[in-house]
Formats: structure tokens, sequence, C-alpha cells
């Protein structure tokens, strides 16, 4: 009980570290992605090569690749980044280009009946996309969104491969330390209840576009 | 000056031909029901009429004013953008299958346009939007969803969405096919009553009875090309043309 009394501050301490970059994340990506998607199928062709060749990099290597080349490759090129920086950096990159192939996909969903009836209207085809599109376009892919969140939280352990005191990394520092396995069991605790909190925050986001079909 | 005028319109796409060189000329006020074949062209000219689909060849103008004519080269040239969007919203569209927005209540899915484009204050709109439906006869459903909508409400829905732009046009591209028989008549009815009202209509329909008590003329289509016009009396109940005999035929035989 006392070890536990003295273990669970530190853990909290790496546990906000993991949120911090869970969160600065989500604000960043979120949005990117739908500015990416939308890039994406732009019928600009230079933009939309553009686009499917930076998805086609940030989703085809691996994301602990991405964060080696962006804190020690850019380092090397004379843009040393500090240590969250650079792990943000590879983090809204890689994420950006998961989600906005998700809401590529939820846009593409949406029948073509609704931009022609838009059209007719006479909205401009930015209306259409902000009014008649993207608001549908979330409740659809609502479910992948939730799946690339989860995944996002167990992602911010990798940032313990450049040295950066997150959850996972307070928990093995205190594990060695301590000759123990309880850290390992508390982290277990910890990622558990935060994909908790994500997926009921996702139950409820779920709910409230209930109100239509 | 006529309401409406398209002259030897053609349009393919790729190696289909599918208008070869239509000419069609409203009045003000006049409803016209266009009927032919499946594949014949009917949606295809009536989307061209609106630019949902550009013309490869020919001359359309709404009120006198050009939207497209032919180019020193014989091929379309479209008027600029701005002039274009201003023409379009003469013209209101009815679809087969509504396409209602399923995210806006009833009552939004009228004021959503006119907000937006027309700049009309929220409350003159919700204030039009609530007449009309009220015309449709769907006022109690004002703040429902179109999921919570028979098929047949919906479409009076998405009629009096086109009606809340004031369009001079309506267009009809079978506002029925999409409906169960016993829905089709609260459709039609709406219909005849903006005919009564003097709206000027091209419909596409396979209901030969509304073109019969309802359009000033009947305009069968067959193979990209019109093949026979006239008054409901004569194309109806007299047809000249043996394709259209055999479709009227073929029309009342699947009665
Ligand atoms: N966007 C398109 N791309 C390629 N072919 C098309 C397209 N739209 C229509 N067509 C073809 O053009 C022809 C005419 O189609 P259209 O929809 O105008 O016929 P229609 O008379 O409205 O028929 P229906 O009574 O079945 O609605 C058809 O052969 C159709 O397959
Ligand atoms: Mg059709």
């Amino acid at each position: 009980m006392e070890y536990l009394s003295k273990l669970i501050p530190v853990m909290l301490m790496g546990t906000t570290l993991t949120l911090k970059l869970f969160f600065c994340t989500l604000v960043l990506a979120l949005p990117l992605g739908v500015v990416f998607a939308v890039a994406r199928l732009s019928r600009f062709k230079i933009l939309n090569v553009f686009m499917q060749i930076y998805i086609w990099i940030f989703r085809g290597t691996p994301l602990l690749l991405q964060l080696f080349f962006i804190y020690f490759g850019l380092g090397i090129v004379g843009l040393q980044l500090d240590r969250f920086p650079a792990a943000l950096l590879a983090f809204v990159l890689n994420y950006s280009a998961y989600l906005a192939e998700i809401y590529r996909s939820g846009i593409q969903s949406i029948d073509l009946g609704q931009r022609e009836a838009a059209d007719v209207l006479g909205l401009t085809r930015l209306q259409t996309l902000t009014q008649i599109i993207l608001p549908q376009m979330f409740k659809r892919v609502l479910p992948p969104i939730s799946n690339e969140v989860i995944n996002l939280i167990k992602d911010t352990a990798l940032v313990y491969a450049i040295g950066m005191s997150e959850l996972l990394r307070v928990a093995k520092t205190a594990a060695v330390r301590d000759f123990s396995f309880t850290p390992f069991i508390v982290a277990a605790i910890f990622y558990l209840l935060m994909t908790a909190g994500i997926q009921q925050f996702f139950k409820w986001l779920e709910g409230k576009y209930d109100y239509y079909h | 000056m006529y309401m409406l005028q398209a002259i030897d319109v053609y349009k393919r796409f790729h190696k289909l031909e599918v208008l070869k060189g239509i000419s069609l000329q409203v009045a003000r006020g006049e409803v016209i029901a266009i009927i032919g074949p499946s594949g014949s062209g009917k949606s295809t000219f009536l989307r061209c009429l609106n630019r949902l689909e550009t013309v490869d060849k020919g001359y359309i103008e709404i009120q006198g004013e050009v939207m497209v004519q032919n180019g020193p080269d014989n091929q379309a040239q479209y008027s600029d953008e701005k002039n274009i969007a201003r023409l379009r919203r003469k013209m209101g569209m009815v679809f087969q299958d509504f396409n209602l927005f399923p995210h806006r209540s009833v009552l939004e899915n009228l004021m959503l346009a006119p907000v937006l484009v027309q700049n009309i204050e929220k409350e003159q709109a919700e204030h039009n939007a609530r007449a009309l439906l009220e015309k449709v006869g769907l006022a109690y459903k004002a703040d429902n969803y179109p999921f919570e909508l028979s098929g047949g409400q919906q479409q009076r829905v998405a009629i009096a969405r086109a009606l809340a732009m004031n369009p001079e046009i309506m267009c009809f591209d079978e506002p029925t096919s999409a409906l169960d028989p016993e829905l089709t008549g609260e459709v039609l009815r709406v219909m005849k009553n903006l005919a009564e009202e003097k709206m000027t209509m091209i419909v596409v329909t396979h209901e030969i009875g509304f073109a019969k008590e309802v359009a000033d003329r009947v305009i069968f289509m067959d193979e990209g090309l019109i093949v026979e016009q006239g008054s409901a009396q004569q194309v109806l109940l007299n047809p000249q043309h043996e394709r259209t005999q055999a479709f009227l035929g073929n029309v009342l035989m699947a009665r």
C-alpha cells in the first residue's frame, strides 16, 4: 500500500505527458485531417497527387520510424526540435494521414444526389461542403474515428523511444529500480481507464448524432 | 419572349450520343410533360437545362438571357459562372428520390438556401417556409426530420424546398417514380395546384393520367430526339408516330 502511494504520483506525472501529447495531437490532427481529405478529393490534380503521396508515406511507414526521422533526422540537417514538439509533429502528421482517409471515405459515402440538390438550390461548393457534406460525414465516421483515437492513446507510448517520460517509460523505470512488476499492472490499469473514457465519450457523441438517420 | 428556349441541344457520354439535337420552347405558365422509354434521354435533357450536365453543342436561354450558345468552333460556350448561377436560380428542380438533407429538419431544409443564397433574414425565411409547408399540407411536420416522413411527404417537402427559392420554372424528374402507388396522388395533387397557379413546369413523367389532365403540351422523346409533340389530346389519344403508339401501348398494357 505504501509502495503504491509512492508509485502512483510518479506514474500520474507520466500520464500527464501521455495525455498532453494525446490531446495536442487530437486538437491538431482532427481538423487537419478534414483539410487533407478535402485536398485529397480536390479537382486540382497537383494538390490531389501531393496528398496521395503524403498519405502513402505516412501510412506506409512505421510511426516509430517517422518519430526518429523528425527527432534525429531533422537534427542532422540542423533543425533539431525539442522532444515534445518533435513527437507532436510526428504524431500530427501521421494521424492526419489516417484520419484524412477515414474522412475521405465518409465524404464519398454521401449520396451524389445531396450535392446536386444543393447545387440546384444555388449553394456554392464551400457551402455545400460545410453545410451538407461535412455534418453528415462526421456522423458516419464516428466509429472508425473512435478506433483511431484509442490507437492514439496507446501509440503515445512510442515516444518512450526518444527518451520522453510518458506513462510506460515511468512504469518501466520504476519496475527495474524496485524490482517489481506492480508498476506495469498500474500502467495497464491507467491505459484501460483512459480507453474506457474514450469509449464513453464516443458513445455519448454517437447519441448526440442519433436525432436523424 | 419565351420562358425558356433550347435549340438543337447535343449531349454525349463518351461514345454514347444521348441527345441528338433537341429543341424546346416553353412559354410562361406552360406545363410540359415529357414522356418516353427508359434511356431516351429525358433526364439528361432536363439536367442540361439547369446545367447539372453540360451540353456539347446547342443554345439555351432563360427569359431571353443566354446560358449557353455555340462558339466559333461550333462547340458549346457557356456564359460566365456568375451569370449562370443567376439564371440557374430561376429554375427549381425536383428529383426522383427527393434528395432532402437528412440532417436538417423539414423547416431547415426549406430555409437553408433562402438564407445562404438569397441572404434572406432568418425570421422572414421561416415565415415563408411555414407558408409553403402549409401549401403542400405539411405544416404539422415542420420540426420533423426527413426520415420520419413517408415518401410522398418527403417529395412534397422537396417541392416546397424548391419553391422556397421563388423559381420561375419548376423542373420535375419523375417525381412519383420512387413512390408506392398509393402515395403518388398526394404529390400529383400538389403539382396540379402549382399548374393551376400558372407556374411554368417541365415534368418528366410516366404518369400518363397526370400528363393528360394537367399538361398543356406533351412531348414524346425516343433515342435522344423529340419524335412527336402536341396537346395531350393529340399525342396521348391520337399519336401519329408509330413509336409513340408502341410506347403508349406498352405503358397502357403495363397497367
Ligand atoms: N452520367 C452519365 N454517364 C454515362 N452515361 C449516362 C449518364 N447519364 C445518363 N447516361 C446514359 O444516357 C442515356 C440516357 O439516360 P437518361 O437518364 O437521360 O434517360 P431517361 O430517358 O431519363 O430514362 P429513364 O426513364 O430510365 O429515367 C442512358 O443510356 C444512360 O445510361
Ligand atoms: Mg430519367
